[in-house]
């Protein structure tokens, strides 16, 4: 099938199999390897990403049903410049990561949070960030991070 | 971890989808929020030839409060009935389902279907006495929640018919009590209580087939006041009233005992809460 | 700027791996696409033990986008087995093929592979293959079951491996002991699951022989020794690259039988790349598991608390086969050389033993043994505290290993260097408030509310191994030392090439800062390259928390080898004794001098560049190699505390606060040490309260996938707070090892806060709501 994926911004014009995931569709044939795969059947969170402002696991999604979405991923997070979304910031000072895999998904779920709850507790932070597994930090780094940029103190 | 190949429709209204799946010859399947969906493809144990997109199909999405029922359309998504105020129950339950992310895409009706005796959604709807509505090649049903599930992810709908709309009537007084080893996981044990002028419904899931109406005998009216020591009683009769498995999780009698602290957990809120008249 | 050279160590540099691993750049190989690359899906065994008596690969290679279809007979294939060796009195080496031959061992071993052009069609494949087999009778439990079909025929009695460990009369000081207590112990399967799991890219040259293999592995040059005997190639000719690892906790620290499959399958189709990247499922089935173990305990104390004597007896599943290259050992050996923990004793009796049985096999394992071995040790001073109606931390106390007693010949003659026990349980009780607590629980059990109670687990966690101190498992190589070239480029700037690996511990930079210490220069000024073969002269890998300590001491030595060279060829252009110069942020000054006299760009440049300028008897170049072996360990202290309440009703489980101090020596970046350490505290927890890898008694795995197998998440693991001591190790750059002590304890810790709280000794980990509730339920 032929669709449309409008992914942080930019169009993209894609042939795909139905049975592709969005994000198979992502990493592979738009070689946007930001978004990971930690499960591949929605426990895990590391593929999270925003379709159409609302978050979404990439792997319990079809290509086919992003056809004409916005789809906004990890790598869409800083300004184009290089500049750091102040949740980037944040997880680098609070050590909100160590290999990396489980953190595109942790910043899209915590970008989405921020958007909608300008102030979340870290009782809030923890409660949202549960649905992403994180296997190196033990999250007291990620809570940190994502109370951090809630806080505006995102930049340097 | 790859799904087996289908292939897929794009329903345009409901009637498209119900004679997509009736082309399908039984082995076509709904793909809506696919949030229990779409696992089972990937674990492929699920192989549809067809899978019948309904994501797009104008008018499902839709939440009504009309004499008492709440009315929401197939499509409407755990993070919307989370959300709204209408049916505080409904509310409550579906904050309980997974994560935000799973929230946003996964549906009520899809739930339904699905018919996990550990859900949260198929309890409400059986504590609510609710209904859902079902199009089919026959044309339309009503279905009533006691019809509707029939065991452990099985559904009296034909392979071929699709949940429109969900009734839920909105209780005078609810609450929701759910033992899980982590939030957002299935529970180990839920309770659904509601009561409907004097009718007290207390349905607990995951400890059979389909989520549990108990059968409390002299106690099941009930005028509104509920004391600590009713609580109690109603509490222990649910306890004798399930007959659950033992698995991985928890032990029958494990089950039993989570059965009676969340039916107390329940009630007790229940004997609190009253839904706002202003819904 | 002035003074003195401002260390990078002790302080929270940005990590250099953060800006691109935050905004979606990461390098793992699991992302990595080449031209002509193909995708391989394993077919799994559905059953624990039988025998294949035929594979039909027809209806796979008539998929379409499949283009091979491999199985253990296949001539690529069918000469090549892994064997872990050991040269232990009593050790039975085992072969384990790359894909099954003639029988499957455990459910999810791999029988087939299947190559297609992506990863959706090689499924599509794999479920086409058909796989006959002849049911054998499993083992799944290493300690109680009957032995029909054995799960190798050199070990008809299943035992790989057993050692007794003894010190002292135990019998003798039992019979004087003033109580005696007895435990039998389970600890709860559970494995590594990183976020990311294996992954593999394949690619042979036939032209010239060359084979690239991209693995996220933990241990690349290890894996390149290996493969070059697996494969019969020059080791020269093998390029192992382990770029951005999504996490490893010691399950990528094993070359497994896929790896080899996937290499000896490239050398079969020349010229085209095969990936294979694990999935969830497969890696809960076949990636090593690790802490199926039982301890039956006995142990006896004096009047006033002195341990006099340790018996166990142990058993560990080692699962299928011996892991490669590690052996079956690697469990129980630790499990018997550690048991005793940071306590004294001088009467033991341990016997280890490691089982082979019908389940997936057991590897390295964040803690390998301890977490299990610590809860046992914790679990004997619980109930000895509890016989002689002591206070268990005062019995703790009473038993420590002291600084006076150190170095401190354990009774399994390991050699423990810290001594900062007392030192970490003294600041660990502070911080947590322990009065306050005690208060607390006091006042609940007054006036009702959640029984609380208050569990500690003391730990020693060996850390950075020397060859002394790798010597037990007598493979056949000592993975005591690890090398470091630091190289100063012509303009200035340096490039390390270290032989660590990072799979998220942060090693880019603690070894940049490293350096930048030793040689002079700024944090920013170094670059640091790891995880390739190609560039890196050796390193061991990431296990046994050895990084910091040995690959740290390698690149303090050559950096500070190369700061010489430097300063003699500054001191040689400039006319100034070396003696009276000194190398800081990149510019060299005399003594004392705030005006630099030549920056170290200017000496690079004639180093490489201008020779004409070069003085006599100076090489061009400006680099230097070195490797680094601690000879012995560097011990590292480690106390948890905290507290927990209970719902007897539910079984729920609440933790209020937990404390843990360790000692990591020197710290280098505190901010990577407290993330090691809140890292491992939390799967610590994991594997007290949630993960557990069941098998039925048929061997299949019924927890095989991430609705059943739950890890915590931000919801479960509470505020941490960390606290540390300082003892300096005795190596370069005085740190001890992190990273692993942090599982150690939580299992004890939950379990002594549980019989601290209702009285009951939970003897079968894990401790779930479920397991409270049974153990509290009349």
């Amino acid at each position: 099938m032929k669709i449309v994926l409008t992914v942080n911004g930019e169009r993209h014009r894609v042939e795909v199999e139905p049975r592709r995931t969005l994000a198979d569709a992502l990493r592979e044939d738009l070689g946007l390897t930001g978004t990971h795969l930690g499960c591949e059947h929605g426990v895990c969170g590391a593929c999270t990403v925003i379709v159409d402002g609302l978050p979404a696991r990439a792997c319990l999604m079809f290509a086919v049903q992003a056809d004409g979405a916005a789809v906004e991923t990890v790598e869409g997070l800083a300004a184009e410049d290089g500049t750091l979304h102040p949740l980037q910031e944040a997880f680098s000072r609070c050590h909100g990561l160590q290999c990396g895999a489980c953190t595109p998904g942790m910043l899209m779920t915590a970008a989405h949070l921020l958007d909608t709850e300008p102030a979340p507790d870290r009782a809030r932070i923890r409660a949202e960030m549960a649905g992403n597994i994180c296997r190196c930090t033990g999250y007291v780094g990620i809570v940190d991070a994502v109370e951090e940029a809630a806080a505006g103190r995102g930049d340097p | 971890m790859k799904c087996p190949p289908f292939s897929y429709h794009r329903a345009t209204d409901v009637a498209d989808a119900v004679a997509a799946l009736g082309a399908a010859d039984g082995e076509g399947k709904i793909l809506a929020g696919g949030q229990s969906l779409v696992p089972l493809l990937a674990l492929r144990l699920a192989r549809p030839a067809v899978l019948v997109d309904v994501n797009r199909v104008p008018g499902l999405d839709g939440l009504v409060v009309r004499d008492g029922v709440l009315h929401a359309g197939a499509l409407v998504r755990h993070l919307h009935l989370a959300g709204q105020d209408h049916h505080p129950l409904a509310a409550e339950a579906a904050r309980w389902i997974g994560h935000t992310a799973i929230r946003s895409r996964g549906t009520l009706a899809g739930s339904l279907a699905h018919a996990d005796p550990s859900a949260e959604l198929p309890a409400v709807l059986r504590a609510c006495d609710g209904a859902v509505h079902v199009a089919g090649p026959g044309g339309t049903r009503r279905l009533g929640a006691d019809e509707l599930f029939v065991g452990a992810l099985q559904s009296s709908l034909a392979e071929t018919e699709m949940i429109t709309g969900v009734e839920l009537p909105v209780p005078d007084a609810w609450g929701f009590a759910e033992f899980a080893r982590r939030h957002g996981d299935f529970a180990i044990v839920s309770v659904a209580a509601a009561r409907f002028g004097d009718r007290l419904r207390v349905v607990v899931g995951g400890v059979a087939g389909v989520p549990h109406l108990v059968d409390p005998g002299d106690l099941a009216t009930c005028d509104g006041g509920l004391s600590a020591d009713r609580v109690a009683i109603l509490a222990a009769a649910a306890a004798d009233d399930v007959d659950p498995p033992s698995d991985l999780h928890g032990s029958a009698g494990y089950r039993r005992a989570l059965t009676e602290q969340m039916t107390a957990r329940a009630l007790t809120q229940l004997a609190g809460h009253r839904t706002p008249e202003a819904a | 700027m002035t003074g003195d050279h401002r260390p990078a160590s002790g302080t929270p540099v940005r990590r250099k791996e953060d800006a691109r691993l935050l905004t979606g750049r990461g390098r793992y190989v699991s992302d990595l696409a080449l031209p002509r690359m193909r995708h391989v899906a394993f077919v799994r065994s559905p059953l624990a033990h039988g025998r294949i008596t035929g594979i039909d690969t027809d209806g796979a290679l008539a998929v379409d986008g499949v283009t091979a279809v491999f199985t253990g007979e296949h001539p690529a294939l069918a000469s090549v087995a892994l064997r872990a060796l050991s040269a232990l009195p009593g050790y039975v080496e085992t072969d384990q093929p790359p894909l099954a031959r003639d029988k499957v061992r455990f459910a999810g071993e791999a029988v087939a592979a299947v190559v297609a052009d992506d990863r959706y069609l090689a499924e599509d494949g794999a479920e086409a293959v058909v796989v006959d087999y002849e049911p054998l009778t499993p083992t799944v439990c290493a300690w109680d079951a009957g032995i029909t079909d054995p799960v190798h025929d050199e070990a008809p009695d299943n035992l790989l491996l057993s050692r007794t460990f003894t010190a002292g009369d135990v019998d003798d000081a039992l019979a004087g002991a003033h109580v005696v207590v007895d435990r039998d112990l389970t600890t709860n399967r559970h494995g590594g699951n990183p976020i990311e799991c294996r992954a593999g890219v394949a690619r042979y040259e036939a032209a010239d022989r060359r084979l690239t293999f991209w693995s996220g592995t933990q241990v690349p040059h290890l894996v390149r020794t290996q493969l070059a005997e697996l494969l019969d190639l020059p080791e020269g000719n093998i390029r192992v690259i382990a770029p951005d690892v999504g996490g490893g906790f010691g399950v990528k620290a094993v070359l497994y039988p896929e790896d080899v499959a996937l290499c000896l399958m490239a050398m079969a189709t020349p010229g085209i790349p095969l990936k294979w990247v694990e999935d969830r499922v497969e890696h809960l089935l076949a990636a090593t598991h690790a802490r199926d173990h039982r301890y039956v305990l006995r142990a006896g104390f004096a009047a006033d608390g002195e341990l006099l004597a340790v018996r166990a007896d142990v058993w560990c599943n080692v699962g299928a086969y011996s892991v490669y290259p590690w052996t079956a050992g690697i469990e129980p050996l630790m499990a018997g050389g550690l048991l005793t923990g940071p306590y004294k004793l001088a009467h033991y009796a341990c016997t280890v033993r490691g089982v082979t049985t019908n389940t997936s096999p057991s590897g390295p394992y964040r803690g390998v043994a301890r977490p299990a071995t610590v809860f046992a040790m914790e679990a004997l001073l619980d109930s000895g505290a509890r016989a002689l109606d002591m206070d268990p931390i005062a019995l703790r106390r009473r038993n420590l290993i002291l600084p006076a007693d150190v170095p401190y010949r354990m009774p399994s003659r390991l050699v423990d260097d810290s001594g900062a026990y007392e030192a970490c349980l003294d600041r660990a009780v502070a911080m947590f408030d322990l009065a306050g607590w005690r208060a607390e629980q006091g006042r609940r059990r007054k006036v009702g509310g959640r029984p609380l109670g208050i569990g500690v687990g003391i730990y020693n966690e060996l850390t950075g191994l020397g060859r002394a101190a790798s010597a037990g498992p007598r493979m056949p190589f000592r993975t005591g030392h690890d090398a470091c070239t630091v190289r100063i480029n012509p303009d200035g700037a340096v490039t390390v090439f270290s032989g660590v690996t990072s799979q998220g511990q942060g090693l880019e930079t603690t070894m940049a800062q490293v350096v930048a210490d030793a040689l002079g220069v700024d944090y920013d000024a170094v670059d640091v390259r790891i995880g390739d073969t190609d560039s890196s002269l050796w390193g061991f890998g990431a296990f046994s928390s050895r990084q910091a300590v040995i690959g740290g001491g390698a690149a303090h030595l050559a950096g500070a080898d190369v700061r010489a060279k430097a300063l003699a060829l500054a001191g040689a252009l400039c006319e100034v004794d070396v003696s009276d110069l000194d190398l800081r942020a990149g510019q060299v000054h005399v003594r004392g001098q705030e005006k630099p006299v030549i920056a170290l760009a200017e000496v690079a440049e004639v180093a490489y560049l201008r020779s004409d300028r070069l003085p006599e008897g100076f090489e061009p170049g400006l680099e230097s190699t070195k490797f680094y072996d601690p000879i012995r360990g560097a011990f590292a202290a480690g106390v948890q505390i905290a507290a927990l309440e209970f719902d007897p009703a539910t079984g729920e489980i609440g933790i209020l606060d937990w404390v843990c101090v360790e000692d990591a020596g020197r710290i280098v970046h505190p901010v990577i040490v407290a993330g090691q350490v809140a890292g491992s505290i939390a799967q610590g927890i994991g594997g007290a309260m949630y993960e557990h890898l069941v098998y039925d008694e048929d061997g299949n795995l019924s927890t095989g996938t991430l609705l059943d197998y739950l890890m915590p998440t931000a919801g479960e693991i509470p505020e941490l707070r960390i606290g540390h001591v300082c003892t300096e190790g005795a190596n370069p750059t005085h740190v001890r090892g992190v990273g692993e002590g942090g599982t150690l304890a939580p299992n004890a810790v939950v379990a002594g806060a549980l019989l601290d709280a209702l009285g009951v000794e939970v003897d079968d980990l894990p401790v779930t709501p479920a397991r409270v509730w049974e153990l509290v339920s009349p």
